[in-house]
């Protein structure tokens, strides 16, 4: 397991760098000149020429990225438009000249928002699609399981802004089941928090089940006739330890890895829930960031997605390798 | 019949199993199959009864319903099944869960499959022993299951691993030693050693005999193969389509049995002792007429008239042969595993007329050597030639394999897997006229329609699909299809394994006269010797990528020269 899990850090680790790569790369590739854009509309060339310069556009770009990825370790001095230097701590992500703060300030301004969001989005998600896919499963062909199957079929074809909106107006302005969305820090007001939270983790977690449903109808339903599971009853388990024991082992696999895949996009910001409801996340401070053709930010944002991804899909493999020893000892 | 002595381990009376198969979930149309019809019989504690039957025959269907394991939902079983003096039919879960793997445990075929992957050996063990002694420390548990795991020969060190850890035999050891860990009364075994080769076969038969004695315990053997029966048995019940053929003691039955269907059964697989190219007998004709009252010529025992002629330049040949894969894992060139040498310096000739048998283990190199002859597979290093001809470099070069095609056809193990499921019987047949004639739609057309009465099927038959027909005729569909373009050289890989004895029987009688008739070179690949001695002129037997011995059938039958083979005819039943 050990060979396992090094072998897959170094992997991740080497994704994350082309992926630094592949994003600073986008900062040239934009047909946008940061330094301008800082300077302002005002400003003659000299000016701007001044601006690169204190901002290190000058520099050669190998020389800029090694700059980028110190400052993504050890943290790193950047200077303002006018020259004051700004201390940028560890992840340094660079300096936002529309937002006025380090690019790493401003997703830390962003992310509990979204981890909120993520959060529970996900807790909903696992309960409600895995739930209805077992369900499902266990009583299949019957009137449940055709329910269950359409009420799917409307989570996966409905759109967050439609479905938030209805349940919006019906819940909240119509009779007042639930208080506005919105986001009060948890330290803050756990009751209030959840309560803001509540409709948008509904809504982004049931549009997301319905795969999960659908995947873990079909999974258990193969795993439950396995070899294995018939071997296990015909030890003396009953049907019901057997399939916890057994069936869902084996069904595990493919639902932990789509988990760490909609986990990682979840947490890299869910923009459509978070302007429905009015919530200020990393979803809505990416595309506020293009929309202003703020790179930093962009670049920053982007970064942070990727991140998530990776690490999530490698936490759901080694989750994976832990369930089954087939994939470890490979 | 309480706890008597000399009450049955297993009692069966007019047991019937229906099926429900419904379409795809489609309410309506539910039509029941019945699976098995009325069945009557004992199992006597100590003995085994050998339930045989071919595929279909309801035969796994018996040994589930004695446990209770079918798919309840969609399962109808009526009839009485008594363990032990319980009653299963109809038994709540709770009952059958204390039966189950204490009183009457069972074996599964695929051991891969019916093992968790997820667990360790030892911990599977302990488990089944732990569900029915509740309260057992773990660490007595797992002390019982590294005692049962070392009395069917696997060190206690490996009772950590995991079953993909170990090699088929073991794994089905394995199987065995957690079915007896609660001493049962009775054991279920579902065709326990069919996935194995001869010799490991062999040993997990004898292994199962002895924990057996030793238990006392009375044994369902399942199976399609004479030879277990044979081997294992003490009584046999024959099963046909759900129903009773006959019941007896194996001895008698095996010797002279009543029902032309058991004598057919009985006689289909060749032995060790079957005269080598006779008529098998089959379903349909159990008692035939040997082979040489036809057009063909008369083939007495080991006269093949191409046999002798060694001085012929050979059809084909490989010298020197080598083959290597890459092993899996990382690519760093540093870390890189020694690649694994499938074949190690084979040479092979085949004269014209002639058919090789290439005999081995799962693997022995034997696939391999036939697809590098095929032109399928390039070779690490040697010589292969096709009438005089260098195709080594087949394997990469298009044109030179098709125009070997044209020679040189396959026969494929899986005539389900090896049929396109979407092109009619014509398509498939008439393709490789396609590819190597320039013969009209209707020429071609007619050509298939003559293949196919060749291969005993019917003009009729040309605008069907593949999965109308049954096993054995998608066999014919194979040959007729190998047949097409008129090959010099058939290379046939294990035709036969898939099939059920009988027709296996109908399909190597089709081969022997299909041979004659069109003067075919054959290179014949299986594992089962008595088959290979039955239909082969000279025999070349693989050990581990390199040939241990050749020669012609008698000789190698008769006199084996090299030790492995003459453990592989040892183990052979």
């Amino acid at each position: 397991m050990l060979r396992y899990v090094f072998r897959r850090a170094l992997q991740t680790a080497a994704v994350l760098l082309a992926i630094t790569a592949a994003t600073f790369g986008l900062f040239y590739a934009a047909p946008s000149d940061p330094a301008l854009i800082a300077c302002g509309p005002k400003c003659d060339t000299g000016q701007v020429e001044a601006v690169r310069h204190s901002m290190g556009l000058d520099q050669p770009i190998v020389q800029q990225y090694a700059d980028y990825l110190r400052g993504l370790v050890a943290g790193r001095t950047i200077k303002d438009v006018d020259g004051t230097p700004i201390d940028c701590g560890a992840p340094c992500l660079g300096y936002s000249y529309t937002l006025h703060q380090p690019v790493s300030a401003a997703i830390a301004d962003h992310l509990p928002v979204t981890l909120s969001l993520a959060t529970g989005a996900l807790a909903v998600i696992l309960v409600l699609g895995i739930g209805t896919g077992l369900v499902s499963a266990l009583r299949r062909g019957s009137r449940t399981d055709r329910l269950l199957s359409g009420f799917t079929l409307i989570g996966a074809s409905v759109q967050i802004y439609f479905l938030g909106y209805a349940l919006q107006y019906l819940l909240v302005y119509s009779t007042d089941l639930l208080p506005l969305p919105g986001y009060v820090p948890l330290a803050d007001d756990a009751g209030g928090w959840a309560a803001g939270l509540l409709l948008p983790w509904l809504v982004l977690g049931f549009v997301n089940a319905a795969i999960f449903a659908r995947l873990s109808r079909a999974q258990l339903l193969e795993v439950m006739h396995e070899g294995y599971v018939r071997t296990a009853r015909g030890k003396g388990l009953s049907a019901r330890r057997a399939h916890l024991k057994y069936t869902a082992r084996g069904a595990a696999p493919p639902l932990v890895q789509l988990l760490g895949l909609e986990a990682g996009a979840l947490f890299g910001g869910a923009f459509i829930t978070e302007t429905v409801f009015g919530l200020g996340g990393v979803g809505k401070l990416a595309v506020d960031a293009v929309v202003g053709n703020d790179l930093p930010t962009v670049v920053g944002t982007v970064l942070l997605a990727a991140l998530c991804v990776v690490v999530f899909v490698a936490v759901a493999d080694l989750v994976v390798a832990w369930l089954d020893p087939r994939v470890r000892l490979a | 019949m309480a706890a008597g002595g000399r009450s049955p381990a297993l009692r069966v009376r007019e047991l019937s199993v229906s099926f429900a198969r419904s379409h795809g979930g489609q309410r309506g149309a539910v039509v029941p199959v019945q699976a098995v019809r009325d069945l009557t019989f004992d199992v006597a504690p100590g003995e085994v009864l050998g339930l045989i039957g071919e595929s279909g025959s309801g035969k796994s269907t018996v040994g589930l319903a004695a446990l209770g394991l079918h798919d309840m939902a969609r399962t109808t079983v009526t009839g009485s099944i008594q363990v032990g003096g319980t009653e299963i039919v109809g038994a709540p879960e709770k009952r059958l869960c204390a039966v189950r793997g204490a009183r009457a445990a069972m074996v599964f075929q695929d051991a891969l499959a019916a093992l968790s992957p997820f667990h360790s050996v030892g911990a599977q063990l302990a488990e089944a022993y732990r569900l029915h002694h509740p309260g057992t420390p773990r660490a007595e548990a797992r002390r019982r299951a590294t005692d049962m795991l070392e009395r069917v020969a696997i060190p206690a060190a490996r009772a950590r691993d995991y079953p993909h850890q170990f090699s088929g035999g073991m794994r089905q050891r394995v199987m065995i030693a957690m079915a007896l860990i609660n001493s049962p009364q009775l054991l279920i075994a579902d065709e326990p050693t069919t996935a194995l080769d001869a010799r490991v076969q062999r040993q997990v038969l004898r292994l199962l005999d002895e924990l057996r004695q030793e238990h006392g315990t009375a044994v369902l053997l399942v199976t399609h193969d004479v030879g277990v029966v044979a081997e294992m048995a003490d009584r046999m019940l024959v099963l046909r389509g759900g129903r009773e053929v006959e019941q007896g003691s194996a001895q008698g039955l095996l010797g002279a049995a009543a029902k032309p269907y058991t004598r057919a059964l009985i006689g289909a697989a060749p032995t060790l002792h079957t005269v080598p190219g006779t008529r098998l007998p089959t379903v349909d004709d159990p008692d035939p007429v040997p082979r040489s009252g036809h057009e063909a010529p008369p083939a007495r025992a080991g006269a093949r008239p191409a046999a002798a002629a060694a001085t012929v330049s050979p059809i084909a040949e490989v010298r020197g042969l080598w083959v290597e894969f890459a092993a899996r894992g990382s690519r760093l060139p540093g870390l890189r595993r020694a690649p694994v040498q499938a074949v190690r310096d084979v040479s092979l000739a085949i004269a014209p007329g002639e058919t090789l048998g290439l005999v081995g283990e799962s693997g022995s190199g034997k696939s391999t050597t036939a697809r590098v002859l095929a032109g399928l597979q390039r070779p690490t290093s040697g010589s292969v030639h096709f009438d005089g001809r260098d195709i080594s470099a087949a394997a990469r070069h298009t044109r030179l394999r098709r125009e070997l095609s044209r020679e040189v056809q396959l026969v494929f193990q899986d005539p389900y897997a090896s049929l396109n499921p979407r092109r009619t019987v014509e398509q498939i047949v008439t393709t490789p006229l396609l590819a190597h004639t320039n013969q009209r739609a209707a020429e071609r057309r007619e050509r298939a329609a003559w293949l196919l009465e060749r291969v005993g099927l019917k003009t009729e038959h040309l605008a069907r699909y593949p999965h109308e027909f049954s096993g054995g005729q998608r066999q014919r569909i194979g040959i007729a299809r190998a047949l097409a373009p008129a090959p010099r050289l058939l290379i046939a890989d294990e035709p036969v394994s898939a099939l059920d004895v009988s027709v296996q029987a109908q399909v190597l009688n089709l081969l022997m006269d299909l041979r004659d008739e069109f003067g075919l070179s054959l290179l014949f690949v299986s594992h089962d010797l008595a088959v290979v001695r039955h239909f082969c002129d000279r025999i070349a037997v693989l050990h581990g990528g390199e040939v241990v011995e050749t020669g012609t059938r008698d000789a190698v039958f008769d006199h084996p020269s090299h030790d492995y083979t003459r453990e592989l005819l040892a183990a052979t039943l």
